[in-house]
């Protein structure tokens, strides 16, 4: 039996694989872009007044600590953060998701607040000398403005999230991580590398289909005038 | 649409009888932490109709001054008045919708069109969406720019110049009876600040608002200012027209400030127009006989009536002086500056057509200009 036949002979689990594993990145990609996006756009202020006591210190406190706290969750091996989380919600894919969610949040918050704050300054004086409150200002000039950059922010962590949703198959999570670790448990037996060998293929296809959606959804969603 | 073109032209520095549209009363602002204050004890009044020039070195007060108007910077005390109305303490964001506000080079939003960018305050005060457009193509017009080739377009897509104006009838936008700019020609080529500076008069002349402008250029702030507010460290040191402010400053910072060289830039605020001229006559190509016209200059005119070349002058030899021309529309300063270019001692002065309407002598310039009377 070679690759080919293997393939063609499980084309079916493999292909519902495929699906399982895009589904679990594309949720948890998801649902991880819109938390850190709004707590970006929440905590965006300008630098506050040494001198003065404000709200924008509250921001800034919740915007530097949560950078610190989520980056700390991202260099939580992977493996690990599965198990931690064996205990509370058990197997399946609800642990899949939260743990691949937890670990898309940095890389979007981090670009969600370099996106912001990098925006022309003398765009945003002459928003306010317009009239423009502050929430107009945040929603329809800066948070386009700074779109590019978010958006960036989530194609890499989608690209992160395809390969630790591999790991997700020790917690029984859905997707490609299956193959591979069956592949890799019974290397040596039957067909065991074919499994390793389109596990790893079929990440890339995983990938490159999100690449095609990200090229779609930058053309639709960043304004014409900024685009490059 | 509300344009008020009915408005008196604007044409003396004369400020009198006119009501002020803008009045700071005793403002003040010290900014936390600083014990010196970055404006104190500022009283300020701007007729309606005006251009102010607010001018002084760098941390003067000048901006944040013009910053206190819309309050973009909130005065620490005093009172600001809008058109008789206390504004200290209403709403600023409302507040400044109703005042017009342009910055170095726009500050035009990169990711609405053009059209878009002069609609975001008629936008916020809820018009309708045909009516913004109208008035878009409406300003477009009015600032130079071909609508129908710019209403579509994105900033970046735009020169520096072209940016400008279309911050200029952005700021227009609401038709607001008060205009502040901070700098806004300060990043632009001198060729086409001049450019844009000629305009921005030429378009006062049919809007007439009430302009607060920064500036630290003084041939800026005599060319465009009805009057001048000279800055020193947050006091305003003098507060009159360009012609006072170069001839006779208040005291010693205001003569440092406005440094040598016065009474050349005081060239550029003496209009041709206004000027008594020497007398011109003027002969076909190829007619002959010009003699006995010992008293005037004589020049040779093209079909069309635009002078070529002088065929008498008098009390002396007319051949080998180069005929130059201003036009009438200049100040004495352009004059000066073309004879000097071309190394001729007159100049002949022309109206829109080119024809010839009189002469400017160099000897005048030190011999006395006389000014023809002026209509009241």
């Amino acid at each position: 039996m070679n690759f080919l036949d293997y393939l063609a002979s499980n084309s079916q689990q493999i292909l519902f694989l495929t699906q399982a594993h895009f589904l679990v990145v594309l949720i948890a990609v998801g649902i991880g872009s819109a938390i850190s996006v709004a707590l970006g756009l929440a905590v965006s202020t300008g630098e506050p007044d040494p001198r003065r006591f404000s709200l924008d210190w509250f921001a800034t406190g919740i915007r530097e600590g949560g950078l610190v706290f989520t980056a700390a969750l991202l260099t939580v091996p992977s493996l690990a953060l599965f198990a931690l989380f064996l205990p509370i919600t058990g197997l399946g894919v609800t642990t899949a998701i939260i743990v691949l969610t937890i670990y898309t949040l940095y890389t979007v918050l981090r670009n969600t607040v370099a996106g912001l704050t990098t925006v022309d300054r003398a765009i945003l004086e002459s928003a306010r000398g317009l009239g423009y409150g502050r929430l107009r200002r945040l929603l329809t000039i800066q948070l386009p403005l700074a779109w590019p950059v978010i958006l960036n922010g989530i194609r890499v962590t989608t690209l992160i999230s395809i390969s630790i949703a591999v790991v997700g198959a020790v917690v029984q999570g859905p997707g490609l991580g299956i193959l591979l670790l069956n592949g890799i448990s019974r290397i040596g037996a039957a067909n065991s590398f074919y499994q390793v060998l389109a596990g790893t293929l079929l990440c890339l296809v995983v990938a490159a289909v999100f690449e095609i959606f990200f090229a779609i959804v930058q053309r639709l969603t960043i304004p014409r005038g900024i685009r490059v | 649409m509300s344009e008020t073109t009915d408005q008196p032209v604007v044409e003396t520095p004369d400020g009198a009888g006119k009501p002020d549209m803008i009045v700071l009363e005793g403002v003040e602002k010290i900014y936390p932490g600083s014990t010196q204050p970055a404006v104190s004890q500022l009283d300020l009044s701007i007729p309606q109709g005006e251009i102010v020039m607010l001018i002084g070195p760098s941390g003067c007060g000048k901006t944040t001054t013009l910053k206190m108007i819309n309050r973009l910077i909130e005065p620490t005390s005093g009172r600001i008045l809008l058109d008789g109305k206390d504004v200290t303490h209403v709403n600023g964001d409302q507040l400044r919708r109703e005042i017009g506000y342009v910055i170095q080079q726009g500050g035009l939003f990169p990711h609405f069109s053009i059209a878009d960018n002069i609609g975001v305050v008629p936008k916020m005060l809820g018009w309708d969406k045909q009516r913004i457009r109208q008035r878009a193509d409406e300003l477009l017009h009015l600032v130079g720019l071909e609508p129908s080739t710019f209403r579509d377009r994105y900033p970046r897509q735009l020169s520096g110049g072209q940016q400008q104006r279309v911050g200029v009838a952005r700021a227009l936008a609401a038709d607001p009876p008060v205009m502040l700019m901070d700098e806004p020609f300060g990043a632009i080529d001198p060729i086409t600040r001049d450019r844009l500076q000629d305009e921005f008069l030429e378009i006062q002349r049919t809007v007439g608002k009430t302009i607060a402008f920064v500036t630290h250029d003084l041939q800026e702030a005599v060319k465009l200012g009805d009057k001048i507010a000279v800055f020193a460290t947050g006091r305003l040191e003098q507060y009159d027209d360009p012609d006072t402010v170069l001839t006779r400053p208040a005291n010693d910072f205001v003569s440092d400030f406005v440094g040598g060289g016065a009474a050349v830039r005081r060239l550029s605020l003496l209009e041709l127009a206004h000027l008594e001229l020497h007398p011109i006559e003027t002969d076909e190509a190829g007619a002959g006989g010009a003699a006995g016209r010992n008293g005037t200059a004589v020049a040779e005119v093209d079909g069309s009536g635009k002078p070529v070349s002088w065929r008498h002058l008098p009390g002396g030899d007319a051949t080998g002086v180069p005929l130059v021309t201003v036009p009438i529309s200049g100040t004495v300063y352009d004059a000066v500056d073309v004879m000097l270019d071309s190394s001729a001692s007159l100049v002949a002065v022309v109206d829109e057509e080119g024809r010839a309407q009189g002469v400017l002598h160099w000897n005048d310039l030190v011999g006395g200009l006389r000014t023809r009377e002026r209509d009241a």
